[in-house]
């Protein structure tokens, strides 16, 4: 049962770094700023602009 | 007590997997089970693994756990951020596996299951998975470079400028490709049309809903996107049956292509948080989603292969594209065995999240091991058909004639029994008015798919899982598409930027607008000339394109190769080397064949040979086409053969001792983190 519990913890946990919610939570412990709209835009519009600057994989 | 039982497991392992490796390549005449296609990838990716990965690791990289990686010494919170491995694994796996491990195997498939199989087994454990790892290794040494700036710093600018110039080649073929392999699954069917013009709106509700409505909640944002487009699905069938509907959602093959170039175009230059991201969010949880349930529905369902082990297209007249088994297969099958891209990942965001050294195993050899079990799910998908609805569905009209009963008899007369009714009933049953000529790979691999997931549901549903499974392939490749048109269009804005300062800004937009054009018009060219060919146009794009792929492969080991010199590591040399060198045999010889050989349905130039007696404008149209894939494989062989050059002038220089051997690593730090933290 434990071992279930992790496999879930870590399965959320993934699907929070795909979803760049955990890095949205990193962005804001960095510069110790509070979650807000404008803040969120902030980052998903640098963060996406990185990303969206790479290939994509085939 | 417990060195001896781990040896004996392993032991035991590798007995397995060489029974079933012997299975599969020795039953003839009799239908195998899936399962042996299983066991025989899995306990050989097993023992690949635990003792190859993990000699590369130990060996010849030497990987420290002492040293601090990038993401410890340059953590900023966002790109460089100290990540948990299996977390970093899921997400480098999401970031590698898109539409080459699912189609090239399907096409493959045409030389019967067992050539596809045993490449995909052995080129994953010897090739693809060392690329990704020395390649990831390389970068993580080296604060993250990409491989282009590894190229430059450890080749030379030569090396350097020409990866840049072979990374925005391949991206115009791969995109024209991908979006025909999207044209055929679509054309002519209402129902899958609407599902995919239904995902334009979810995507623009997602995107404003993240940014004006919920800023930040993605998973809840998804979740909503997933269920919207499970309504898109049947909301589709809705509309195929619907008499006012149905026409409109019923395009022709350059109806389709004009609609994903106009999409393509306005993707690129939409802002990305609008269109882009949430299309991309969705597509990477359905993509994860979809393989996990693949996997599955194998497993439950353990069905058998129809296909033969070996067909008689092995002698190069295939119906799906021309040429020889050798050296075909193995340019089909790129991304589930070895991928040029994989190495722009392994070069990308991963090296800088890897919180230990030692972790670089499991993410960059382990990963590539996983993407070639999903190139085999799709091998076993497409294998599952009876063998004639296999080729009915995949060969082009302009091999197997024109008519349902025309090629019906055609395929009948290869020795694979397919009736025109049996396929209308088949149609019929997934909500399709055919599926004679869809060529492509998607639309097969939709129909084994189904077969699989309705094994659990019955034929009832066998409409709604094909439908769930085109979906599905469209939607990631739509999301390549716009993604590397994006792509494509910065690094021309890049490369023009030296010549005209204001072109290189991303901020001024007729610059954009100018170079997303361009870069649409590239391969909106390779992918309307792809819809207008007679015999379905996959036939010459997708060899082009596995070329390609396999000749970044290329590009990627010689930069691996040099650095493994310039580490004193020669005697080692054959690790990348021996991958490397298989790889320019196979691409050469394939590049050379599909612009010299003479029989028409392999050679470009033969093809349009046999045409110059024909004095139609549609022949002098063909003509052309032909020759500029000539020139396009030219090209090519032309960029991997100067950057080999090149590489082999460093390597002798360095082995000879004419040369230093600098490497471009950085400097050793220790690592503060906690080891149990991680």
């Amino acid at each position: 049962m434990k071992r279930l519990r992790s496999l879930g913890a870590l399965l959320m946990a993934l699907m929070r770094e795909l979803a760049d919610e955990s890095a949205y939570r990193r962005h804001l412990a960095a510069h110790g700023r509070p979650h807000s709209a404008a803040e969120w835009r902030r980052f998903s519009d640098e963060r996406l602009r990185e990303r969206y600057a790479r290939a994509r994989c085939c | 007590m417990k060195r001896t039982l781990r040896w004996l497991l392993w032991a035991a392992v590798s007995v397995v997997a060489a029974l079933a490796l012997g299975a599969v390549a020795l039953r003839r005449g009799e239908p195998i089970n899936s399962m042996w296609l299983v066991l025989a990838a899995g306990c050989t990716f097993a023992v690949g693994y635990r003792f190859y990965g993990k000699f590369i690791a130990a060996r010849v990289m030497a990987l420290d756990d002492r040293r601090a990686t990038p993401a410890e010494r340059l953590r900023n919170g966002r790109d460089f951020e100290p990540t948990n491995k299996w977390i970093l694994f899921g997400q480098h796996f999401a970031a590698i596996a898109g539409p080459g491990p699912l189609v090239g195997p399907v096409l493959a498939a045409q030389f019967g299951y067992l050539p596809g199989t045993l490449w995909i087994i052995a080129g994953a454990v010897l090739g693809g998975a060392v690329q990704d790892f020395t390649i990831l290794f390389a970068s993580m040494r080296r604060d993250g470079k990409s491989l282009g700036e590894m190229a430059r710093e450890e080749i030379g600018r030569v090396g350097g400028f020409t990866a840049l110039a072979t990374v925005l080649m391949i991206m115009i073929i791969l995109q024209a490709t991908v979006a025909l392999v999207v044209v055929n699954a679509l054309k002519g069917s209402p129902w899958g049309t609407f599902t995919i013009a239904a995902t334009m709106p979810i995507a623009l509700f997602m995107g404003l809903y993240l940014r004006y409505l919920r800023p930040g909640k993605v998973l809840e944002c998804s979740l909503m996107g997933l269920v919207l487009l499970v309504a898109a699905i049947l909301g589709g069938q809705a509309v195929s049956q619907s008499a006012a509907l149905a026409p409109v959602f019923t395009l022709t093959g350059t109806g389709l292509a004009v609609a994903i170039i106009l999409y393509g175009f306005f993707g690129s230059t939409l802002p990305v948080w609008l269109l882009l991201a949430p299309r991309g969010y969705l597509s990477t949880f359905v993509k994860l989603g979809v393989i996990f349930l693949l996997a599955v529905g194998i497993l439950a369902v353990r069905p058998e292969l129809q296909l033969p082990a070996f067909t008689r297209f092995t002698d190069g007249t295939g119906p799906i594209f021309g040429g020889r088994i050798f050296p075909f297969c193995f340019i089909t099958i790129a991304c589930g065995a070895i991928s040029g891209f994989h190495s722009l990942i392994s070069s990308g965001t991963t090296p800088k999240m890897i919180s230990r050294e030692s972790h670089a195993r499991s993410v960059g050899y382990g990963s590539m091991l996983l993407e070639g079990f999903v190139a085999l799910m799709a091998m076993i998908a497409a294998s599952v058909m009876q063998p004639g609805v296999y080729f009915a569905v995949n060969s082009p009209a302009g091999v197997v004639g024109s008519t349902p009963a025309a090629a019906a008899t055609t395929i009948s007369s290869w020795g694979f029994p397919v009736t025109a009714a049996g396929m209308a009933s088949l149609a019929s049953a997934v909500g399709e008015k055919t599926l004679f000529f869809r060529t492509g790979g998607a639309p097969s691999l939709a129909l084994g798919m189904a077969h699989i997931f309705a094994g659990a549901g019955g034929r009832a549903v066998l409409g709604f899982w094909y439908h769930f499974a085109i979906m599905f392939e469209a939607l990631f490749i739509l999301t390549l598409i716009d993604a590397g048109t994006r792509v494509g269009r910065f690094m021309l804005q890049d490369m023009l930027g030296h010549v005209a300062k204001p072109l290189g800004r991303t901020s001024w937009m007729p610059g954009v607008i100018g170079t997303s054009a361009a870069i649409v018009a590239a391969w909106g060219y390779f992918l309307y000339q792809g819809v207008r060919d007679p015999l379905g146009g996959i036939n010459t794009l997708w060899p082009l394109f596995g070329i390609s792929n396999q000749l970044l492969s290329a590009v990627a080991l010689s930069v691996a190769t040099t650095i493994l010199i310039k580490m004193h590591r020669a005697r080692y040399l054959w690790i990348t080397a021996v991958p490397l060198a298989w790889l320019v045999v196979v691409t050469f010889t394939a590049g050379w064949q599909k612009i010299f050989s003479p029989p028409p349905h392999v050679g470009f130039l033969a093809h349009a040979a046999a045409l110059t007696a024909t004095h139609s404008a549609e022949a002098r149209r063909l003509i052309f086409n032909d020759r500029l894939d000539a020139v396009v494989c030219g090209a090519f062989l032309v960029l991997v053969a100067t950057i080999l050059l090149d590489s082999v002038r460093v390597w002798a220089g360095i082995l000879r001792g004419s040369r230093p051997a600098r490497l471009s690593e950085a400097p050793f730090v220790a690592t503060a983190l906690d080891p149990e933290g991680l």
